[in-house]
């Protein structure tokens, strides 16, 4: 692997590092102008540093546990992104899995075994995940349009399953009593622990593993190669030979199955299952992935771009809660934020 | 299809014959609800189909979900008013979706005759018969003085986790609760917003715990808050030494939480069906009923886990 580009590069348009030299040539390549937003934020967070709390470990640690939810998501978006497409549907598919794993773990008289219970939310991710890459593979759907459309559905499945009700250790009877489970499945407190010395949520080891599997996807096999391809242009990736259906029911698939971990992850942590959980979570990991530098109209970007928009856009949220600035303040910052993010990646294009 | 027909026909007379054996008639209740889909508002609806199945024989209700869309609650309003104009109506309960666009259209129905009962959200005028809801401010009040009374002279530190600045229900519950701490030695040292929303809740309350050694409360502006808070300070091992202070006290959640030792305290924001039902009672049985009931509050705590009622409701006629 070259060496100066440690995060995965893309592999179908090389950056042509040759023709200039030196610190221009350093700043062409897409890792060190996303870096920049990133700097710019941990800049940010050492001035105004709550009183020395930024300097504490315990501040990003929180931080990427608080992030870990949307870096898997920012991580499934990335891969229909390459390939040209969208997922609008990842924060539903996490509010159904989460309400799916909640309901068999502890809202039924017999609940069922950790592993089924995960094998089967995982599953349900992955189906709806084909689901949407067969009607926009097959029946030639926008992205847009048939992820629009499992928003809405998935969304409605959580709330149908859920009752419209949070489901927590509370199993409720027919006459609207219910009583109280007091034991919470040994799964969710392990998903919702430490590790290393209480220095390093699960949740974080989870998004990194996903990540890795992108990473493996995009830069290893031929399938990711397939997915440039697409993104790049799907006529001439369809006359080459790429088999455009197949490559996008599996890549939507794999983008459903880690929508599956994210539920999982957000059910645990909040030890129920929220039909409302997820709300927005789509356009938070679009916005990741956008300020990472991968380009909405595809073909270009990679998962370590990705990681790197995750921490910038987690920082930012953590630098905004550890001082305490008020919602309406957060919601303009993100937004300038989110410009000046991609003005940095924005004279590469040009 | 002749035996859909004949099953319809057979289906008609049964229902003319359990009419005409029913004797007086039943009044017809409408509810229109603004969004189903709020555990609130879900709680909401079982409160009032208990309360309703109290007179079974006497009332019946007609329950419309606008599913937190204007336009669609607007129309449904209009086929209540409909329906009253054809004689299938006698009163209409309210829960507006918010003051402005409804405001005519009530005042419509109330014109035309059918008694409207608006419930929880006020509307821009007098134009209805009478509105009951709860008073978020009283219930921030409950909240403070609680909070006076357990820690006054202790110099405790709080951290309020505020549903959404900019709302006025959580303005409300801010500024009651500031209102009962006054004159006591308590601060609060961390402020902040959390959208209603547990996994926000539980982010800011780290951003708490990583900034300050000594919290001795947190007052969240609804439950799921303050049991987010509660992870976040469980996931340190500062739980203990935290009182968890939440407001809703809905059933299932913020009053188990409180049974379970998970929150001290969660103050209860009443959904008034009871009193809503009673007073449907009293305007069929041709009584008098009072334009406004502002609705008490209740704590539940450790000493009272099936809670204890603050207050009186507050009633003008």
């Amino acid at each position: 692997m070259n060496p100066t580009v440690p995060l995965g590069n893309t592999p179908s348009r090389p950056e042509k590092a040759t023709e200039v030299s030196g610190l221009t040539s350093l700043f062409a390549k897409p890792w060190v102008r996303a870096f920049m937003a990133l700097i710019v934020i941990l800049l940010i967070g050492m001035i105004f540093n709550a009183n020395g709390t930024f300097f504490r470990w315990s501040a990003h640690r929180d931080m990427l546990r608080q992030t870990s939810v949307f870096g898997i998501l920012a991580t499934a978006m990335t891969l229909v992104v390459i390939t040209g497409g969208i997922d609008l549907g990842v924060g539903s598919i996490v509010a159904a899995v989460a309400v799916i794993y909640s309901t068999f773990l502890m809202a039924l008289p017999v609940p069922f075994s950790a592993a089924s219970t995960i094998l089967f939310c995982l599953a349900v991710g992955a189906v709806f995940g084909v689901w949407n890459g067969f009607l926009i593979g097959k029946f030639k759907f926008q992205a847009f349009i048939a992820t629009l459309a499992m928003m809405t559905f998935a969304r409605g499945f959580a709330k149908y399953i859920s009752g419209g009700r949070k489901v927590m250790n509370a199993i409720f009877f027919p006459d609207g009593t219910f009583k109280y489970n007091p034991v919470f499945p040994e799964i969710t407190d392990w998903l919702n622990s430490r590790i290393l010395g209480n220095n390093i949520a699960i949740v974080t080891i989870i998004m990194l593993c996903c990540m890795f599997i992108g990473w493996v996807v995009l830069s290893r096999l031929v399938w990711g190669r397939y997915i440039y391809s697409i993104g790049g242009n799907e006529e001439a990736a369809r006359l080459s030979g790429v088999p455009i259906l197949a490559t996008k029911m599996l890549t939507y698939g794999l983008s459903g199955f880690f929508c599956a971990v994210a539920g999982i992850c957000q059910a645990a942590q909040e030890y129920q299952g929220d039909p409302e959980a997820g709300t927005g979570y789509e356009l938070t990991a679009i916005g990741m992935v956008v300020i990472g530098g991968t380009s909405l109209a595809g073909g270009r970007g990679s998962i370590g771009l990705t990681l790197i928009g995750v921490l910038t856009m987690g920082y930012l949220v953590k630098i905004l809660s550890l001082n305490a600035v008020a919602e309406s303040t957060r919601l303009m910052v993100t937004g300038a934020i989110i410009v000046i993010a991609v003005l940095f990646q924005s004279s590469r294009r040009k | 299809m002749k035996k859909l027909c004949l099953l319809l026909g057979l289906l008609l007379i049964g229902q003319a014959v359990f009419g005409l054996q029913a004797g007086e008639k039943k009044w017809r209740v409408g509810f229109s609800q603004c969004n189903l889909g709020e555990p609130w508002r879900a709680n909401m609806y079982e409160d009032l189909k208990r309360e309703v199945a109290k007179y079974a024989n006497e009332i019946e209700l007609i329950h419309k979900d606008a599913q937190n869309d204007t336009s669609v609650q607007q129309a449904q309003i209009r086929e209540f008013i409909n329906d009253f104009e054809a004689g299938n109506l006698d009163i209409l309960l309210v829960s507006p979706k918010e003051a402005a666009p409804f405001t005519p259209i009530i005042g419509e129905a109330f014109q035309a005759g059918l008694p409207v009962f608006v419930i929880d959200r006020e509307i821009l005028s007098d134009q209805y018969t009478t509105f009951i809801g709860g008073d978020n401010t009283v219930i921030g009040l409950a909240a403070g003085k609680w909070t006076a009374e357990k820690f006054n002279g202790k110099g405790a530190l709080g951290v309020e986790l505020q549903g959404l600045s900019t709302v006025t229900a959580a303005q409300e519950r801010g500024s009651g609760f500031h209102e009962g701490i006054k004159g006591s030695d308590i601060k609060i040292i961390f402020q902040v917003d959390m959208k209603w929303l547990e996994p926000d809740a539980r982010q800011e309350m780290e951003s708490a715990l990583s900034r300050f050694p000594k919290i001795d409360f947190v007052y969240a502006h609804n439950d799921p808050g303050a049991h987010g808070a509660y992870l976040a300070a469980q996931a340190v091992g500062r739980e203990k030494e935290i009182a968890f202070l939440g407001v809703d006290a809905l059933p299932h959640e913020g009053v188990s939480y409180v049974k379970q030792g998970i929150l001290s305290a969660t103050f209860l924001y009443p959904s008034g069906m009871d009193l809503a039902i009673e007073h449907v009672m009293k305007l069929k049985r041709g009584e008098k009923v009072p334009k406004r009931i502002m609705l008490a509050t209740k704590a539940y705590d450790k000493e009272h886990p099936d809670g204890v009622t603050i207050g009186e409701p507050v009633v003008t006629w």
